[in-house]
């Protein structure tokens, strides 16, 4: 009984943690400078049909948006704005009664909207996650550490990337993407042997994955792929790409990495004298039922990073084949890189565990 | 490019065997229901209605396609099917309260030249990104943890209902750390090349946590990452109500 109040007194207080927080952030106005004003109702002026030269048809719409001021001096004070907007919102926004924005001033009693303010709903979003947690009989502590660290890292990550300016982007890469891995797998197996050896495995298949595939992409002298296209036109193209490319592969190699190596482990400590050929089948058979899941991790993601700009190019009458060859050429490539290092983890992983675990008997 | 295709191919058949084969054919088709998607989309279809029939079709290559055992497959299909239910009605609200369709004024540079009144919701287009990001991990977690649960119910047939969810959270436990991690590490590779942009534009802090596209990140990531811990009970759950028997037989049979 002792228990089970002590679980709804947890959830509760998650709950009620995260309600106030969220509230607290939605009222936290005065501590922007820029003026927010806080939308109490909103009335449509007028909508007009337009069309494009693709011939497609959308509305452009007039709204007036009343509010009141939220911080400043002229906090209380009500505001009148007009707000234009199409009615596919791809830049601009239909605003809401309720919700917040901020405003900037362009001529005596005239103001515009500039943006929206989001903190109190990702505050929310982050507090759902953590109550959800707190229902559910799950190990918090270790997976909120993790989460935490590897936040600290990526952030120490950026820091070094804004002060040495993107030329030793890639270096910089590796390094994160080395103690993160560490970390991820510190948390999930504590500084053991299987740690060793599925770091191991993780780092000789990212490797192997990532030169091989670069020679390969130098022997096609890059022919195809749009690196251009890259996040922002962000400079070095490759070396954004290549980064990209590692961050996104390693969660899923870790992934592959730890269950090949837990179950041959375990495998081992259960028929002490299995052969290392025996250990290393095994290996193979476990890897070939996880490689196809994971592929489709990475593919869904992939594809849906770009599924605005893919809808923009063809809604201006461009053909499928140039819009997927101009919006997705490198969002495939990165998905093959990231395929063939799935592929390769598993010999990779199987061949450094028999032989480990082997090493450890004699 | 082609170099490659061709290199994961030789590779893929190589490790995986005959597997490769199937997994080559569900790639393929996964890869075609995604651009028929986009074609419908951009043909006027309701977004909803088309993510939610092709999200069906996808779930359906990528779980049956890749297990074996019947028993789990049908346990993880039904599992997903209400896992993205569930996301669905999730981000909606959240989307409506935070704005984040579209593209920030930090894309605004590659816009140029394009109409950009097109016609498509794009309030709509982003809830179909989330449930297509989400896929892929649904469908992995769901049937990694049905396969670990059927696998212990098999070894102990008289586990009773209390007994399978608590052996669910320890299955889940490592599940959810993974996955977690592979969303993480994801929400970096997208939002490094955009905080090294704020920088150069000399954002503050009040500006990232209010901007569009971080936001939007971060929405993406906390709601797969509940899809994935909602997984755990709904998946205890099923494999809870189903027929032992069935599973012997399921499990022979393989």
């Amino acid at each position: 009984m002792k228990i089970l109040k002590k679980r709804w007194f947890q959830i509760v207080a998650a709950v009620v943690l995260v309600l106030i927080a969220t509230i607290a952030t939605y009222f936290d106005a005065s501590l922007y400078q820029k003026p927010i004003v806080t939308i109490d109702q909103v009335a449509q002026q007028s909508k007009t049909k337009g069309t494009d030269e693709y011939k497609n048809t959308d509305y452009q719409v007039v709204q007036k948006v009343y509010g009141h001021f939220s911080n400043t001096s002229k906090k209380g004070q009500s505001v009148t704005i007009t707000n234009s907007y199409a009615q596919s919102q791809l830049l601009d926004e239909r605003y809401k009664a309720h919700q917040q924005v901020f405003v900037s001033k362009t001529s005596a009693n005239h103001y515009i909207i500039q943006s929206t303010k989001r903190d109190a709903v990702l505050v929310f979003a982050v507090g759902l996650v953590i109550i959800l947690l707190f229902c559910m009989k799950f190990t918090r502590g270790r997976l909120l550490s993790s989460v935490l660290l590897n936040l600290v890292v990526f952030f120490g990550f950026v820091q070094a990337l804004i002060k040495l300016r993107t030329g030793d982007l890639v270096t910089l890469t590796v390094i994160t993407a080395i103690l993160i891995a560490a970390i991820a797998l510190l948390v999930i197996l504590g500084p053991t042997k299987d740690f060793v050896m599925a770091f191991a495995s993780a780092f000789v298949a990212t490797t192997v994955a990532l030169l091989f595939s670069i020679w390969l992409l130098q022997l096609s002298g890059n022919s195809g792929i749009h690196f251009e296209m890259v996040d922002f036109g962000l400079q070095p193209y490759f070396g954004v790409f290549i980064s990209q490319v590692i961050f996104s592969v390693l969660g899923v190699i870790l992934d592959e990495t730890m269950d090949i190596s837990s179950s041959l482990i375990e495998m081992k400590q259960e028929v002490a004298d299995v052969s290392k050929s025996t250990l290393f089948k095994s290996g193979m058979a476990i890897g070939r039922e996880l490689v196809g899941p994971l592929i489709n991790i990475l593919l869904f993601i992939v594809i849906a990073e770009n599924l605005n700009v893919v809808m923009l190019y063809l809604m201006n009458g461009n053909s499928i084949g140039y819009t997927l060859d101009m919006t997705l050429s490198l969002g495939v490539t990165q998905l093959l890189i990231s395929a063939i290092g799935i592929v390769l983890t598993v010999p990779v992983t199987s061949f450094i565990v028999s032989q480990m675990v082997r090493e450890k008997v004699a | 490019m082609l170099y490659l295709l061709i290199t994961f191919i030789i590779l893929l058949l190589v490790v995986t065997g005959q597997r490769g084969l199937s997994l080559l054919l569900g790639l393929g088709i996964n890869g075609f229901a995604i651009v028929a998607l986009l074609i419908l989309i951009a043909d006027g279809f309701n977004v909803l209605i088309t993510t939610a029939i092709i999200s069906v079709v996808i779930l359906v290559v990528a779980i049956y396609m890749n297990v074996e055992n019947s028993v789990t497959a049908n346990i993880s299909f039904k599992t997903s099917l209400v896992i993205t239910a569930l996301i669905l009605l999730i981000t909606i609200p959240i989307l409506y309260w935070s704005s984040t369709q579209g593209m920030g004024v930090e894309d605004q540079e590659e816009l140029e030249g394009f109409s950009l009144a097109a016609g498509v919701s794009f309030p709509q287009l982003a809830i179909a990104t989330i449930i297509v990001n989400s896929l892929g991990v649904i469908s992995e977690t769901c049937v990694a943890i049905t396969s670990g649960l059927n696998e212990i119910v098999m070894n102990k047939p008289t586990l009773d209902q209390k007994a399978v969810f608590a052996d669910g959270f320890s299955v889940g436990n490592k599940i959810l750390a993974t996955q977690t991690n592979t969303l993480l590490f994801n929400f970096f590779a997208t939002t490094f090349p955009l905080f090294f942009l704020m920088n150069s534009l000399h954002y503050n802090w009040q500006d990232i946590v209010n901007d569009k596209l971080f936001a939007s990140e971060v929405i993406t990531f906390v709601v797969c990452t509940i899809g994935v811990i909602l997984t755990v009970p709904i998946t205890a759950w099923q494999v809870s109500r189903v027929d032992r028997k069935k599973l012997a037989i399921a499990d022979k049979r393989e």
